[in-house]
């Protein structure tokens, strides 16, 4: 096998040359080795199968007929050529079209080999071909007995015995093990102390470890000092923003409706619930409830009132001349693409207008899940309650208390009545006098959410003909789930409650689905990828998971857990399969190339949120509150200039809240923050499961120009003149250390006390240009002589300007 | 590191930090469906996108694109739809055949009455066009475009018919045809984006307009249209700290990819190479756009030919600037006007909007012309709809949106001057005769770049993605030379 991917890879070098070698010509001139090229890719990224296996329909066949086949001999019952369908056996053994052992006889494979255009398949109008390779796995495929099996997202994850390996520290180490040893490979070594608290600080936190951390952890010894650190962070605030950025890309979470004037729209306590549900550790199947069904549970108090905002989050418009009809089919849409997406891992959306072509999902099946959301009340502001104001309405719309302000009201109210009892002078009055103002404030000040409330007399929803509002032809449609997953049996009409306990049911309902999608996506958190590499699709088109048994056992274990995220994230940070070094060998680049056997740990850039923290965390300016209303960093003047109705001025904050976390930026749907744009954040309109990590000029403005950044360098450079008598090699030591909590070598330090040399030089003959660049920002500074702070501060951009600042390996 | 291993790195490393990489990736996906290729080598050495080797269908007739984007929906009665009977109606109850069962949009539930053309019409050159009294510089240009006056659309509000303009569908999170085509054929400017936007508005209080108009959607984010703005900071971020000179910040660059470099040695991350790569263009950037961005420097002549001002961010100078992006190899070009809907006091305003780009987009024509340009740069006119043949008083006499006929036209690179294509029923309604939806608009464009938009796809949630998406669509025969 290894032979195999050499020459590829020896091919790929030879074609790639040979490709850059005719830029300059038409390169469509050389087909031959374009089609070359691309064989050869098709075969890379292929997982590292075994020879000697026999093809297994899931892994190896269903991709090649979901991707060459099915969109004519698939699941779509109106566009099916020749009534053949290849997805399921029944259907495509009859004819003589699939002789099981006998590819030589098989209809199918006579067509697609035949030079015939009139009867070659696929069609030359599909543009799709078959490689020589695809081929040989279809005739393996019936030589060997033609097996179809169910598409793997859709069985229940099975039980499997962890293999019995003797290193590790838990069963994701077994299970990497077994599948690395079939093919001669292993992990490599553990990452360096510093490299894994680091690692384990971004991705629990979002933000950097501090040099003290390190020293803690290599104090506390061996075995013992990674657990310690992962509780740690485990039980910090932090961590629940850090999962709350993943988990809000998801649910489409922004503080604007999106749509023509995109006003500010009440979605905040929204963000805090699910911060606050990650850091209390809400098992997800509860939180599952609370978001869909928030309003349906008993005892319903202010938290599942703000989960359920995760119905209202949806891009909304009251643009003038908007159809109330129309504007509900889009919401309703928009409704069944999130909810599939988040929890089922599907693509729903292809069926608003006809069956899925790939996916057993019928345009029936999406709008009866819409049913499920008929009850939404949420017609008020299409009728004229909306209104061109910051905020705009979008009735209902409820006052709440989050749960941490909850925690400081009970805080803040026995600390009253201890006051109260205590002997009476002027500093406990004082004292008694300011709880009692702050707990005013606190119990004054709730935060409007949107709701779900449930109106008495659902929507009639109707299938409607190739998604057109227009048509009312169709048949009207119940709350139902997808109908090839089974079905919710109550004797009544089944509720947004009934869905949720459904995708959350390992026995009655798609448990084991959900548990895999949301298993899948928070191991992509720690690894880059997760273990099926498609996180936003978990059917037909999607690609198989690499490491099958695992992704069961994880799932099961989560479950059985009681949906206990931290658990789940504990686990899989303790492996070793996790703590190992991310660094890439030539060797390993060409064995494992694309990582799939997880022989070594990945890295990448920050996510943007992470960067603006990373930067003010460093400079101590960091504002640790968590929650609140959402916050405004500097921004370009006339950023929002296209915004209307109303006209938005944008006020930066002017406070510390200029230094709050990216978690809490305000969100404006249609211009999001220029900052988080560059670094890869989404617009939030739609459910993002995976984050593109872009390299572009305009991110590097960001961290060269930004203001933001600049008061950061300004920060760090006071932190560093703030420790006297240090001579300037020993304050870059001090920057290198909190910034990459290492020592710099001796390269590192000659360049930047190079660079503090040149600036000193340069600002001490223009003295106004370091009164001027100081002005950046609100942040008081410190550092008395302008000339040494300007010229730290240009150390500090140099230092918030590397790659490895906003590196996580 | 050789560059041969660099590309080969590059190439195998799916997670790391690289653009190219994560493009790589999009593109590998790609590949197993016999999809696009992989991206042609870099000419340059630095990490400029070259586009896909194997989009380039057929020869290409237009190397780059201007899309003078009329966003508000211009009334085509008022522009390139004559409609005499439209006149002879005037205030009568418009027929209910034409209205019954169709989206309306402001009008709803109002009594619906035919309004006349609120202007003239007249013919114009050799081709004898009929061009209303709005545009009077349009009729010296007439015999270089090809107007299509049987558009559809099917969004009726502006946010949503925005975004199926921009990117072949009303769902948010698709690419906008200016990501698609850079994606696919790449830039070849050196120092600027490939795809650059621009807007103006003249006075009106303008509808809004999204950044979604011109974002990447699932495409890597290299490929969002960068917006140049008229007034401060060309670009956002543009402008070194104060108190921070341009040697100060060449400094700290080169000291900053030294440290990346000296770092990578241990970890020989392609990446690193590519994120350097990207500061330099974006120190580059720092002096290349502020001097694209200034127009004084240009003759007199050629402000007085599009009556531009430098420094006032109008129309007419972003026309200017649009021809300055366009020699500089950028290859999509969008400018928003922004005034263009007219509910009500329909004379008034377009005497404002016409009077703010007719003579402008005359005046881009004709330079580019003389320069030799027109040959192979595509401009496209038009807005994201039309407007009812019904009257509509929101102060004065107006009309509301309308999407099942409008015009928009199409000169340059491969069309054919001084024809037109398609036809609107008596009343300017319906589109009866060879009807174009914007898909066929978007296939029309990509053609004549050379690509076909069929077989121009990305792999997005488990379908190949097309900007013409899945329903049928085809390039406008009739207008191409």
């Amino acid at each position: 096998m290894s032979l195999t991917i050499k020459c590829q890879l020896s091919l790929v070098r030879i074609v790639r040359k040979k490709v850059a070698s005719s830029h300059n010509g038409d390169s469509a001139s050389h087909p031959f080795w374009l089609w070359l090229f691309s064989l050869s890719m098709s075969l890379l990224i292929m997982r590292p199968t075994l020879a000697s296996e026999k093809p297994d329909f899931n892994r190896d066949v269903r991709p090649i007929l979901a991707d060459k086949c099915f969109s004519c001999h698939g699941p779509d019952q109106k566009h099916r050529e020749a009534e053949l369908r290849l997805d399921a056996e029944d259907s495509a053994r009859p004819d003589g079209i699939i002789v099981p052992g006998h590819s030589e006889k098989s209809r199918m494979i006579e067509r697609i080999l035949t030079s015939d255009p009139e009867t070659h398949m696929p069609p030359a109008k599909t543009g799709k071909t078959l490689s020589e390779k695809e081929v040989q796995v279809l005739r393996n495929w019936i030589d060997t007995g033609a097996e179809f099996a169910p598409h793997w997202a859709y069985v229940a994850p099975k039980e499997s015995s962890p293999p019995s390996q003797s290193v590790g520290a838990n069963f994701i180490d077994f299970y990497v093990a077994k599948e690395q040893s079939k093919r001669n490979l292993k992990s490599s070594p553990p990452a360096d102390h510093r490299t894994l608290i680091r690692r384990l600080s971004f991705d629990l936190a979002g933000l950097p470890a501090s040099i003290d951390d390190l020293k803690k952890f290599q104090d506390a010894g061996p075995g013992k000092s990674t657990a310690d650190y992962v509780e740690t962070l485990l039980s910090s605030d932090h961590f629940g923003e850090r999962m709350a950025v993943f988990w809000l890309d998801l649910v489409r979470y922004a503080d604007t409706v999106g749509y023509h004037g995109d006003q500010d729209h009440q979605s905040s306590p929204y963000r805090d619930y699910v911060i606050d549900a990650f850091n209390r550790n809400v098992p997800f199947d509860q939180f599952t409830r609370e978001q869909l069904a928030g309003d349906l549970l008993e005892g319903a108090g202010d938290d599942q009132k703000a989960a359920s905002c995760y119905n209202r989050l949806l891009q909304t418009s009251h643009e003038g001349g908007v159809q109330a009809k129309e504007y509900l089919a889009i919401y309703q849409a928009d409704r069944v693409r999130n909810v599939s997406a988040v929890w089922l891992g599907a693509t729903m959306g292809c069926s608003q207008c006809h069956d899925h072509k790939f996916d057993p999902y019928t345009t029936k099946d999406f709008y009866s899940l819409a049913a499920f959301f008929a009850d939404v009340d949420e017609e008020r502001h299409l009728k004229g309650e909306g209104g061109d104001n910051i905020p705009t309405k979008r009735p209902p719309e409820v006052p709440v208390q989050t749960w941490r302000e909850r925690v400081r009201i009970d805080a803040l109210k026995a600390e009253i009545q201890q006051l109260e009892k205590a002997p009476v002078n002027a500093a406990r009055d004082e004292r008694l006098k300011d709880a009692r103002r702050r707990l005013e404030s606190l119990e004054k000040n709730r935060r409007l959410v949107m709701v779900t409330q449930a109106l008495k007399e659902p929507r009639t929803i109707r299938v409607l003909p190739r998604g057109n509002w227009l048509d009312d032809s169709g048949e009207i449609v119940t709350p139902a789930i997808p109908q090839f997953l089974g079905s919710v049996s109550v004797n009544r009409r089944a509720t947004r409650l009934d869905l949720a306990n459904w995708l959350t049911d390992p026995h009655q309902g798609v448990g084991g689905l959900t548990a895999r999608v949301f298993v899948n996506r928070v191991w992509a958190l720690f690894f880059g990828a997760g273990l099926c590499r498609s996180l936003d699709d978990f059917g037909g088109q999607g690609e198989s998971p690499d490491h099958p048994e695992l992704l069961d056992a994880l799932a099961l274990d989560f479950i059985r857990s009681g949906w206990d995220v931290k658990h789940l994230v504990r686990t899989i940070v303790l492996s070793q399969t996790y703590q190992q070094s991310s660094q890439e060998t030539p060797e390993l680049l060409e064995r494992d190339p694309d990582n799939r056997m997880l022989t070594r740990q990945a890295h990448w850039r920050l996510p943007a949120e992470f960067v603006r923290d990373t930067a003010l965390s460093v400079s101590g300016l960091l504002n640790e509150e968590i929650g609140g209303p959402s916050v405004h960093p500097y921004q370009p003047e006339g950023y929002y200039r296209h915004l209307n109705f109303p006209k938005r001025e944008y006020a930066a904050d002017k406070d510390a809240r200029q230094w709050r976390r990216g978690v809490y930026v305000h969100w404006q749907r249609q211009f999001i923050h220029p900052m988080m744009k560059a670094f890869d954040a989404p617009s939030r309109e739609e459910c993002t499961a995976q984050r593109p990590r872009s390299n572009t000029p305009l991110a590097a403005l960001v961290l060269l120009n930004d203001p933001t950044f600049l008061e950061c360098a300004r920060g760090l450079a006071d932190r560093v003149l703030a420790v006297e008598g240090q001579s300037d090699a020993e304050r870059i030591r001090d920057a290198y250390r909190i910034v990459l909590c290492r020592e710099p070598d001796d390269f590192e330090a000659k360049t930047l006390l190079e660079l503090l040399a040149a600036e000193r030089q340069e600002f001490s003959d223009s003295p106004a240009d370091a009164t001027s660049m100081l002005t950046a920002g609100i942040a008081p500074q410190h550092a008395n002589d302008p000339v040494e702070a300007a010229a730290w501060t240009s150390v500090a951009r140099a230092l918030l300007n590397l790659s490895e600042t906003y590196l996580r390996d | 590191m050789t560059p041969n291993t660099l590309n080969r790195r590059t190439f195998l490393s799916s997670q790391g930090l690289g653009l190219g990489a994560v493009a790589l990736h999009a593109m590998l996906q790609n590949e197993t469906l016999g999809g696009n290729a992989a991206p042609l080598a870099d000419r340059s050495g630095t990490d400029r996108w070259t586009g896909l080797s194997d989009v380039r269908h057929h020869p290409a007739k237009a190397k780059r694109v201007i899309y003078l984007y009329m966003s508000g929906g211009p009334s085509h009665l008022e522009t390139f739809d004559y409609k005499p009977k439209l006149d002879q109606l005037n205030g009568q109850p418009m027929p209910e055949s034409f209205t019954k069962g169709q989206p309306i949009a402001q009008l709803q539930g109002q009594q619906l009455k035919v309004q006349g053309h609120m202007t003239g019409f007249r013919q114009y050159g050799q081709s004898g066009q009929w061009i209303s009294d709005f545009l009077p510089w349009h009729g010296k240009f007439v015999d270089d475009i090809a107007i299509i006056r049987s558009m559809v659309t099917d969004q009726i509000n502006h946010d949503p018919a925005h975004t199926m303009m921009n990117t072949g569908t009303a769902l948010s999170g698709r690419p906008s045809m200016g990501s698609w085509i850079t994606y696919g054929l790449g830039s070849e400017a050196e120092d600027l984006p490939g795809f650059v936007v621009m807007t103006s508005f003249a006075g009106r209080n303008p509808q809004p307009i999204s950044q979604r108009m011109w974002g990447n959607g699932f495409l890597p984010g290299r490929f969002q249209g960068v917006e140049f703005n008229a007034s401060g900071d060309p670009v956002n971020y543009l402008r070194n700290p104060t108190g921070v000179t341009s040697e100060q910040q060449r400094r700290l660059v080169d000291s900053v990819a030294n440290l990346d470099r000296h770092r990578n040695l241990q970890f020989h991350r392609p990446d690193i190479e590519t994120r350097i790569s990207q500061y330099e263009m974006a120190f580059r950037m720092q002096s290349s756009v502020p001097e694209l961005m200034d127009i004084s420097e240009e003759p007199k002549e050629v402000l007085e030919l599009y009556g531009a001002t430098p420094g006032d961010g109008s129309f007419a100078s972003n026309c200017l600037t649009a021809r300055r992006l366009a020699e500089r190899g950028v290859r999509f070009i969008q400018l928003y006007h922004r005034d263009w809907d007219h509910h009500g006091d329909l004379v008034k305003y377009m005497n404002m909007c016409c009077g703010a780009t007719d003579r402008a987009t005359w005046a881009l024509l004709t330079d580019l012309k003389r320069r030799g340009m027109l040959d192979d740069t595509l401009i496209v006119w038009g807005g994201e709809f039309g407007r009812t043949p019904m009257f509509q008083g929101k102060g004065g006499p107006g009309r509301d949106h309308h999407i099942k006929g409008f015009s928009m036209w199409m000169a340059g690179g491969g069309i054919k001057g001084g024809v037109s294509h398609g036809a609107t029923d008596e009343l300017g309604y319906n589109s009866v005769e060879d009807v174009v939806h914007v898909r066929d608009m978007h296939a029309t464009m990509l053609h004549l770049l050379g690509i076909d938009h069929e077989q121009f796809s990305v792999r997005f949630q488990g379908l190949d993605a097309r900007l013409t998406g899945v329903e049928p669509a085809a390039p406008i025969r009739s207008i191409l030379m």
